[in-house]
């Protein structure tokens, strides 16, 4: 972190409703491709923040609030995939919902990480004893998979890196998706984690006595390449959070949970620099953007927090423009008198069919009789014109009254005297 | 036959005015049809009771953005927050859907929690793959 590093910007997480109080957000994530930063809430929401001011850009619902939190977001270049316990969503990055997977297995889903097949295929796991396999392109399940152990958090590197419900990471092959090596990193269970090209690097809490669970005050870090633990970052104030820098392959950002920062070099630990976020309870959750220009915190009063350099912050590598809406250009204003055609307002120009076009082959036939009136409605009609509903039929369901006619009135052929005489019992024979 | 020629003169210039008369008439009411159609569709797809727990038109659903583009068009207010009936805009909206052009709105939830970005032409195309649902739907039963 150079040292013109600063807080740029720091906006309050919008709250659950509008007079609900504000809650953190559950998960953070910078944008790979556009100038965006996206977080969850606890109620299933997902919200994106645009440029260096975290303008709000567009908000939605991509899971049912009773799911509780958004656990994880994924970016491909269609648009975001987020997780919660039941279900996966993925919507494009304007708001509209491309698909939405839910299934009887899926209860305590929490992370997720892209396989073998580049971002058209994404792996699924949690706490419960199966994983998913979805692809991506089509939103469907390809694969339901039985899990080795409940896992809380993946990072794709040289493998897929699992962390466990109980402090072990788990380093998965990106094609079998069996369980290549087993490292136990922490006593307790994994606080956060980050794997980029060789290295993990997690930081974990321990139970100490009286049950109480504490941070442990190292990041542990573990070669993927030699598949053998390296030696640890010290970090005094308790490791809570870590980021591996996507640029410069050995050095990674270590954050406790007051806010202090660390920047550090894997092959030499102890040359450090050190930095303090401005915040006044307890960190919340720690990203970088892919470009290692802007470090984005959250904390326990809601706040967003954007770090960077004000001259060359910027998120994505290689960020495309994205897309707002058009300003909406006045219209002038017309006398809407009755003599006003419809036409004063133009089309705008068009090629494709319009949406009016009224398919050709519906023919409906007009002028029926109106449909009579249900006789037990007229008996039980007050003099101000209520009835109680019959329930005989569903609700404006359509009569066919000429055919009703048809039946109530049929031509008969007259009768001979004798037809008669014959089909009347009490005629003498 | 003197006497006649400025009667005939008159009848001519006033059958003349008649069928400028028509086509101005004409041309004023063309639209009127399209309008109807376009309202009709709409108001087939809106609001249906069976589409109450339909998961496509839920929050989450991908059929959400039309029900906020009804508010959009129809329930536009001002800023005391009293309904702003303004026929132009309504029209216009109309339009550009109709066309199914490349704009993009901005459509926000009745609780202002939700922001998405729609196109035209991405509310005309789910305009028109929900009435075909509805068609269908018709066409079983």
């Amino acid at each position: 972190m150079e040292t013109d590093w600063d807080e740029i910007a720091r906006v309050g997480f919008p709250p659950p409703g509008i007079h609900a109080m504000p809650t953190p957000a559950s998960t953070l994530a910078f944008d790979n491709s556009q100038e965006l930063l996206w977080a969850g809430n606890e109620y299933g929401r997902v919200s994106s923040f645009y440029g260096p001011e975290l303008q709000k850009y567009t908000s939605f619902r991509a899971h049912a609030s009773v799911e509780g939190p958004v656990r994880q977001l994924l970016f491909n270049d269609k648009g975001v995939i987020s997780v919660a316990s039941r279900s996966i969503h993925m919507s494009s990055r304007r708001g509209l919902t491309m698909w939405h997977i839910t299934h009887d297995k899926m209860i305590d889903l929490r992370c997720m990480s892209y396989t073998s097949k580049g971002t058209s295929e994404i792996l699924v796991a949690g706490c419960q004893p199966t994983m998913f396999r979805v692809d991506v392109d089509k939103g469907k399940i390809v694969e339901e998979l039985p899990a080795a152990d409940q896992y809380t958090m993946m990072k794709r590197a040289h493998y897929i890196c699992a962390a466990t419900k109980t402090g072990a990471v788990d380093m998965l092959d990106h094609y079998s998706f069996k369980v290549v090596k087993k490292w136990q990193a922490h006593a307790g269970y994994i606080n956060d984690m980050d794997a980029r090209n060789n290295f993990l690097v997690t930081c974990g809490v321990s139970p100490r006595q009286q049950q109480a669970y504490m941070l442990d005050p190292l990041a542990n870090v573990f070669d993927l390449k030699k598949l053998a633990p390296l030696p640890p970052i010290p970090f005094h104030a308790g490791a809570a959070f870590v980021r591996m820098h996507p640029r410069m392959s050995t050095t990674s950002i270590v954050a406790s949970q007051t806010g202090q920062l660390q920047v550090v070099d894997l092959m030499n630990p102890n040359t450090v620099n050190l930095r303090q976020a401005n915040i006044s309870s307890f960190l919340m959750a720690l990203e970088m953007a892919p470009s290692g220009e802007a470090l984005a915190l959250t904390d326990g009063d809601c706040f967003l927090h954007l770090w960077g350099s004000r001259s060359k912050i910027h998120f994505a590598e290689l960020s495309s423009p994205t897309e707002l809406a058009d300003p909406v250009v006045p219209l002038q204003p017309l006398d809407w008198s009755i003599d006003t055609p419809l036409h004063s307002i133009g089309l705008p120009y068009y090629r494709d069919t319009l949406l009016s076009s009224w398919p050709s082959h519906l023919v409906f036939e007009v002028g029926n009789p109106p449909s009579k009136l249900d006789p037990d409605i007229l008996a039980t009609m007050t003099a101000s014109g209520y009835a109680p509903n019959p329930k005989k039929t569903r609700r404006y369901q359509v009569h066919d009254t000429r055919l009703a006619e048809k039946i109530s009135a049929p031509l008969m052929a007259p009768k001979f005297l004798s037809e008669k005489a014959r089909e009347s019992p009490s005629s003498p024979r | 036959f003197n006497g006649l020629t400025s009667k005939f003169v008159a009848a001519y210039d006033n059958s003349l005015h008649f069928s400028d008369h028509l086509t101005s008439e004409l041309n004023r009411e063309l639209e009127n049809a399209r309008i109807l159609r376009l309202m009709m569709k709409l108001n087939f797809i809106n609001e249906r009771p069976e589409f109450e727990h339909d998961r496509q038109w839920s929050e989450t659903g991908d059929r959400y953005y039309l029900k906020l583009f009804r508010d959009y068009v129809f329930h536009q207010v001002d800023a005391q927050g009293n309904p702003a009936v303004d026929l132009a805009h309504v029209l216009a909206c109309l339009n550009k859907l109709d066309a199914g052009i490349d704009e993009k709105i901005s459509l926000i939830s009745r609780d202002e929690q939700n922001c998405f970005i729609v196109s035209y032409k991405e509310l005309k195309r789910g305009v028109e793959a929900a009435f075909q649902d509805l068609l269908k739907a018709g066409r079983r039963g």
